[in-house]
């Protein structure tokens, strides 16, 4: 088996990357207690998760080769049940124009739309990471029936709002951009609005359940 | 107020950047020669991270409508305060209704212009600087545009000072990546070994590169943290150079990290410029930045002597 391991990403951060293709619960439990023990700190500009890896980008970079013993040290010091996670209920109007891309899916898969309304809203998701835009979490874990690839041609304007899947993961479009996802409804949650506090609804590792409301097919 | 007549190309304003939401989703931005922005700062007694003007290619045209000190650095893209030629790296005086105005260079890509006492601009999570992309910071989180004004407190004449700004070149420092070692092994070398050009759909997210030999490969990897300064190597071999309004993670692997002295000669590249890469080590990169810090305390410590001495 490979070992977690650290390395360095220029002059300025220092990764501690999992080396593995996922993590079960446990270790991105520990992870995110990682994450959030770190956060307390005042020496990294920023720390961010990854699907398999943390990133410090220090202050300074003086401590980088230090950084990189103390974290293998840390890692084995947190234990999953150090993360307590909040839970965000989030409605969801599914199909239609809400979700233009429920109704061809159900014929894909050979499901009704409602049992994929069923399956979709079934999980307590989780908050792996984000990226791509401010706001935009990814969700793990899609259940397997619902596993599908990104489009063969990503739509140029996605409303925001949107939730949406692509493979293992779901998510929601913060805001109005191009995207390649199928979109399965639509959300009215505001998810990030610079000029709140706190600014970003979702935090690594907070916990997600979707909401089917009565407006939409459910 | 300074009056946007004709913003040319791109205009918007930046800082030194949005640091600690990259866990978020959000980029850093800021402005992408940051040299320029503390030395444009420095000339004027501001602090470091004072927003300043970014003006990409030029055409820009500029009204000072109240009196200011104000400041010119970056690349040379032909400035002149109404006929006056002005030079990068200068401090002067503007009076009310004065012209600012830039042509363009084949030799340059981006200027910045600070105001002493700076603009007059609403802090969003922690910055001035425009994000782009997700439309917020600067004014209205989008590019200035023709009727923007922009406010700043009216301030007396200072004389005219010079600094010396580092050059700018085309080949620049890097570290080897941490991905090297599952692609092929020699692949920093390789990238090393000839020159990139930069490609017409390069922006402030990224610089674009292609080669005669592309390093293709299929090596995917998990999501994890990019940077500004990252080098990206998608399957198809043309590396991509991250710069300051990257996405905070991506897939694709890591061949190495522009040093973050070397990240301003990024500024000035256009599409058809080549550049070319060497490897360097974390303590000389340390060095380089030193060296930065010690040349913008010397300026100081020099402007301090220098307006003593005139007042």
């Amino acid at each position: 088996m490979i070992q977690e391991q650290t390395y360095l990403l220029g002059e300025q951060a220092v990764v501690l990357d999992l080396n593995c293709a996922r993590l079960d619960n446990t270790q991105q439990n520990r992870l995110f207690a990682l994450h959030r023990h770190l956060q307390k700190q005042a020496q990294c500009t920023d720390i961010v998760v990854g699907k398999t890896s943390l990133t410090l980008v220090l202050q300074d970079p003086t401590q980088c080769a230090s950084w990189q013993d103390q974290l293998l040290l840390l890692w084995e010091e947190f234990n999953a049940e150090d993360f307590h996670p909040t839970t965000h209920q989030i409605p969801v109007v599914y199909g239609q124009a809400a979700g233009p891309d429920l109704a061809p899916l159900a014929a894909q898969l050979g499901l009704s739309q409602s049992d994929i309304i069923e399956l979709h809203s079934a999980p307590l998701y989780q908050v792996k990471f984000l990226g791509f835009l401010p706001g935009f979490a990814y969700l793990g874990c899609v259940p397997e029936q619902l596993r599908v690839a990104r489009l063969d041609s990503p739509r140029t304007h996605v409303p925001a709002g949107s939730v949406a899947i692509a493979e293992d993961l779901s998510a929601i479009y913060p805001s109005t951009s191009p995207g390649g996802w199928r979109l399965l409804g639509h959300s009215p949650t505001q998810l990030f609005n610079p000029h709140s506090q706190p600014p970003c609804l979702f935090q690594p590792g907070d916990n997600v359940k979707f909401v089917p409301q009565k407006e939409g097919l459910c | 107020m300074l009056d946007v007549i004709k913003p040319g190309v791109q205009l918007c304003i930046q800082d030194l950047g949005r640091h600690g939401h990259r866990h978020l989703g959000v980029s850093q931005s800021g402005a992408l020669d940051p040299l320029a922005v503390k030395i444009a700062n420095t000339l004027l007694g501001n602090p470091l991270n004072t927003a300043v003007l970014e003006i990409t290619v030029g055409l820009t045209q500029l009204r000072f409508t109240s009196a200011t000190n104000f400041a010119l650095t970056g690349g040379d893209l032909k400035a002149c305060l109404d006929d006056t030629p002005l030079t990068p790296g200068w401090r002067y005086y503007a009076k009310p209704g004065q012209l600012l105005s830039f042509a363009s260079s084949p030799d340059a890509l981006r200027a910045y212009v600070s105001v002493e006492g700076g603009f007059d601009l609403q802090n969003v999570m922690g910055s001035c600087a425009t994000d782009l992309q997700a439309g917020f910071g600067g004014i209205n989180g989008s590019s200035l545009a023709t009727g923007d004004q922009l406010h700043y407190t009216s301030c007396t004449e200072r004389h005219s000072v010079g600094a010396l700004q580092p050059g700018y070149h085309k080949q620049v420092r890097i570290l080897s990546g941490p991905h090297c070692t599952q692609l092929d092994s020699s692949v920093a070398q390789l990238l090393c070994a000839k020159s990139w050009q930069v490609l017409p759909d390069s922006n402030r997210m990224g610089m674009r590169l292609t080669g005669p030999d592309l390093l293709t490969h299929q090596l995917s990897i998990n999501s994890q943290a990019v940077l500004p300064g990252t080098i990206q190597l998608p399957p198809n071999g043309a590396p991509i150079v991250l710069l300051n309004d990257c996405q905070t993670t991506g897939g694709y692997p890591m061949i190495a990290q522009v040093i973050q002295a070397d990240l301003r000669h990024f500024a000035q590249l256009s599409a058809g410029d080549q550049i070319s890469f060497t490897l360097t080590t974390p303590a000389l990169a340390h060095q380089e930045t030193q060296q930065h810090n010690y040349h913008l305390n010397q300026l100081r410590i020099a402007l301090t002597h220098h307006d003593r001495s005139i007042s």
